[in-house]
């Protein structure tokens, strides 16, 4: 068996350090992790996706299709790009943030009858594929927390509510410590308790979360 | 990258980038000379070299270009020196004139080339195969497919370097490059280093004529020796099923974690024998011949061309005749686009006679939901120069095509490629590295329109020069901009000629563009700040007019760079708003400039988001009114 989580987002959204917590969080916990990772062509703004998979049966960086039993989304358009990742009824976490592309807001200039994609449109589609999500407001948490760029670290802690993570979450934290910029360990630290918290409010009636103390 | 990983000197684990991983290996094998061109998927191996220089005493240099990299390394390993390079395989189009002669002249130190594919061109003009080098050029070639392996491989790619006198090739596609897991850690004990003396060494480097004749038969008794150790060799291996059972799998580098991945979803793990080779060039022709006998049907699974299916095909006609070979000529898989595990299975499936569950429905319904969707194709940072550059020259050229004379429009490789994506759209071409000037040398002469050209600072040193040299002297009429951004911004803003830095960003010698260019004789050539849209377009229009080569170079450091230096100086990013008693919605901020910080609010006014915005002022420079200001109050600032 693997638990596999497809991530996604927006470049400069720190899916790699991301990545990178939940890899060595493995690694501190004994287990196999392999991942693969896209990053686009452009630097920021383009979309990235990482296939993350953890478990000794993984064997493919890449996540089969209706194979992740996880979906975390930092932008909430990203989520349904991917949504054939997704297993039926698997668990979405997905950012409210939308960041719409310059192609889209030149269309509307264009054309002034047109309306962007919203939050609500992306978020009632992909309950059309599972009923198990958990909209997260990832970037008003980052603030909160001190740290706007923390948005990451929350959906860490979101991740960590889950009861089927197979990682302990103080092995999380002890990962994220390790791979923030020195200076940010405390703010990252708090956008995770929040967003662990968050995660396990939203998620409550699906009975799929730790209990916190 | 956690830099602690790398350059740590005791045995452990790590989780790791492969990229990091081929360095670490790298290191662990006392590597003394690095050298590398930045190419996806490569450059975080030339990144944590970079960032681990202050820990060890190797040489690194961030060469102009593939061939002037490879060149390095062969020098050092003509010394004795162990050395290393990694690029793209369309960067080894560029260095493999140096490879061919390799190949006869041979190497003493150890040399290691890593040589990265691109199925699915993720991040490159095509989706090259560059295992074909290995062949053409009589260079031993090994394929890892996970991060452990491409360490372990590196390593040993040292080994059978020196045994052989000859490079090697560590051949990796990006998935493999792009690929994070957990790797063994050795101990790294370094030997110190001091020069060597050549008249201890002096052997001959060189070949023509007799001397490539000679040589040409002491190559082909090396690809016999090679072959010989590569029939034991542990990189290649048999995995499950019965022998002589009916279909087997042959398959390489990450194709073969996509085979267990679909044999398990397929629920046959441990019932196909599977042989998985790690050295594919030469093949172990005895190897595969003996996993072939008996068996019905053989399945070759790869990436992109079909490399190892030929090599399986010829073995069987000697070794199993009957043999029934399934893979890309047979419609199994497909030669284009990269492998998954589901298009794996899928091939299997069908080649094995076992029942496979179609993901077309999956795919199709989560097709319908994403109906009306917007894309979100690569585009330029905020606060990116380019945006401010291809403002002007979007001006200028309207009015020169206003004007009926029209042009010609010859993109190039780096950030400004995106140019060529909605929704902008703008690109009459785009081949390969300082092509554009190439091509525009030859159309200059045969069209109406005026040909733009445009390249950037990595391509104008790396590729561009001779082309622009060849304009000059042949007096060809054409424009070019030159993009000046500092560093080598789309493989990740590392150094070039144009930084005052080089690798660990210690100091080096700037190379200006516009000295180059005046000093080869170009008459025309004007220096602007990227920013500066419109004072910069009455230079660009003059440009476009005038009578002969006229170079325009764009001046102002990527964003991600100059971001990096401002935080690192203290300095803060002060974000721009729309002032909106003032904005009268003519939207040039959002036509001319399409920057990810703009959006129009539920008022149909612009808005900028200041979590996005990179205080470039661009926006506010196409603005009539004057209604896009800097944020004033610390509130504001970020």
């Amino acid at each position: 068996m693997s638990f596999d989580i497809f991530i996604c987002g927006v470049g400069g959204q720190g899916l790699v350090l991301l990545t990178n917590a939940l890899g060595r969080a493995c690694l501190k916990s004994g287990l196999k992790a392999v991942t693969g990772e896209m990053y686009g062509l452009s630097q920021r703004s383009g979309t990235v996706s990482v296939h993350m998979r953890i478990g000794e049966d993984a064997h493919s960086p890449l996540i089969p299709i209706g194979g992740a039993d996880a979906l975390v989304a930092l932008e909430a358009i990203e989520a349904l790009r991917y949504i054939e990742y997704l297993k039926k009824g698997g668990l979405a976490l997905i950012n409210s943030r939308i960041m719409h592309p310059p192609v889209e807001t030149a269309g509307l200039v264009k054309d002034r009858t047109k309306k962007y994609f919203t939050l609500e449109e992306a978020v009632s589609r992909v309950k059309r594929w599972t009923s198990r999500v958990a909209v997260i407001n990832a970037l008003a948490t980052a603030k909160e927390s001190g740290n706007p760029n923390a948005e990451n670290t929350v959906f860490l802690g979101c991740l960590s509510a889950l009861r089927e993570l197979p990682l302990d979450p103080e092995k999380v934290k002890e990962a994220i410590a390790e791979v923030v910029p020195r200076g940010t360990v405390d703010q990252n630290l708090k956008a995770f308790e929040i967003g662990m918290r968050m995660a396990s409010e939203a998620l409550c009636g699906f009975g799929v979360c730790r209990n916190l103390r | 990258m956690v830099l602690s990983d790398v350059v740590s000197p005791n045995k452990g684990k790590a989780f790791m980038l492969c990229n990091e991983a081929i360095a670490r290996g790298a290191i662990e094998a006392d590597v003394k000379v690095v050298a590398f061109y930045p190419g996806a998927p490569t450059s975080e191996i030339l990144d944590t070299f970079s960032e681990a220089l202050g820990s060890f005493d190797y040489q690194m240099q961030i060469a102009t270009n593939e061939k002037v990299a490879l060149e390095i390394c062969a020098g050092a390993s003509f010394a004795g020196f162990r050395s290393l390079t990694a690029m793209k395989s369309v960067g080894m189009n560029v260095a493999s004139d140096t490879l061919f002669v390799l190949g006869y002249t041979g190497v003493r130190g150890g040399m290691v080339i890593v040589m990265a594919d691109d199925p699915h061109a993720h991040s490159s003009q095509s989706e090259q195969d560059g295992r074909f080098f290995a062949p053409n050029s009589y260079i031993p070639m090994l394929e890892p497919a996970t991060a452990q392996e491409a360490k372990d491989m590196v390593k040993e790619a040292f080994s059978i370097s020196e045994r052989h006198r000859v490079p090697v090739i560590v051949r990796t596609v990006t998935r493999v490059n792009h690929q994070s897991g957990v790797v063994e850690l050795e101990e790294i004990r370094r030997s110190g280093f001091s020069r060597a003396r050549w008249r201890d060494l002096k052997e001959e480097y060189l070949t023509l004529g007799e001397v490539a004749r000679r040589k040409k038969l002491r190559m082909l008794e090396r690809r016999a020796s090679l072959e010989g150790e590569f029939e034991k060799s542990a990189f290649n291996h048999v995995l499950g099923g019965d022998a002589g059972a009916g279909t087997g799998i042959v398959t390489s580098s990450v194709a073969y974690l996509h085979v267990l991945e679909a044999l398990k979803n397929l629920g046959i793990s441990g019932k196909v024998p599977v042989l998985k080779l790690g050295t594919t060039y030469p093949v172990p022709r005895r190897l595969v011949a003996g996993f072939l006998k008996g068996l019905g049907g053989a399945v070759v699974v790869e990436e992109l061309s079909p490399y190892l299916e030929n090599e399986v095909a010829i073995i069987a006609k000697d070794e199993n005749p009957g043999l029934r070979i399934f893979g890309k000529r047979s419609g199994h898989f497909s030669e284009a686009w990269e492998l998954n595990p589901d298009l794996v299975a899928k091939g299997l499936a069908s080649a094995l006679g076992v029942p496979y569950e179609d993901k077309s429905g999956i795919v199709e319904e989560a097709r319908a939901l994403k109906e009306g969707m917007p894309e979100r194709y690569p585009t330029f940072c905020p606060g990116c120069p380019h945006r401010g550059t291809f403002a002007a020259l979007s001006q200028a050229l309207r009015a020169l095509s206003a004007s009926g004379k029209g042009y010609y429009f010859a993109n190039d490789i780096g950030c400004y490629s995106m140019w060529v994506f909605p929704p902008i759209s703008n690109a009459d071409s785009s081949l390969c590295m300082g092509a554009s000037v190439g091509i525009a040398n030859g159309l200059s002469n045969v069209v109406e329109e005026r040909v733009v050209a445009v390249v950037g600072d990595s391509t104008f040193y790396h590729a561009a020069l001779p082309a622009i040299l060849n304009a000059i002297h042949n007096r060809n009429r054409f424009t070019l901009l030159v993009l000046d951004n500092s560093v080598t911004a789309m493989t990740g803003q590392q150094p070039n000629l144009s930084t005052e830095f080089t690798a660990g960003w210690r100091e080096g010698k700037r190379v200006p563009i516009e000295d180059i260019c005046r000093a080869a004789g170009a008459e025309f050539v004007e220096v602007i700040d990227a920013y500066q849209v419109k004072e910069n377009v009455p230079v660009i229009r003059r440009a476009l007019e005038h009578d002969g080569l006229a170079i325009v170079v764009s001046r102002r450091e990527c964003a991600l760079y100059g971001d990096r230096r401002k935080r690192r100086r203290g300095e803060k990013i002060t974000p721009f708003y729309v002032d909106k008693s003032a904005c009268r919605r003519p939207y040039a901020c959002i036509r001319d400039v399409y920057c990810p910080a703009h959006e129009i609010d539920g008022d149909g006014q612009p808005r900028i988001s200041p979590e996005l915005c990179d205080g470039c002022s661009v926006c506010s420079r196409v603005c009539a009114f004057g209604s896009i200001r800097r944020a004033e109050t610390e509130g504001e600032r970020r």
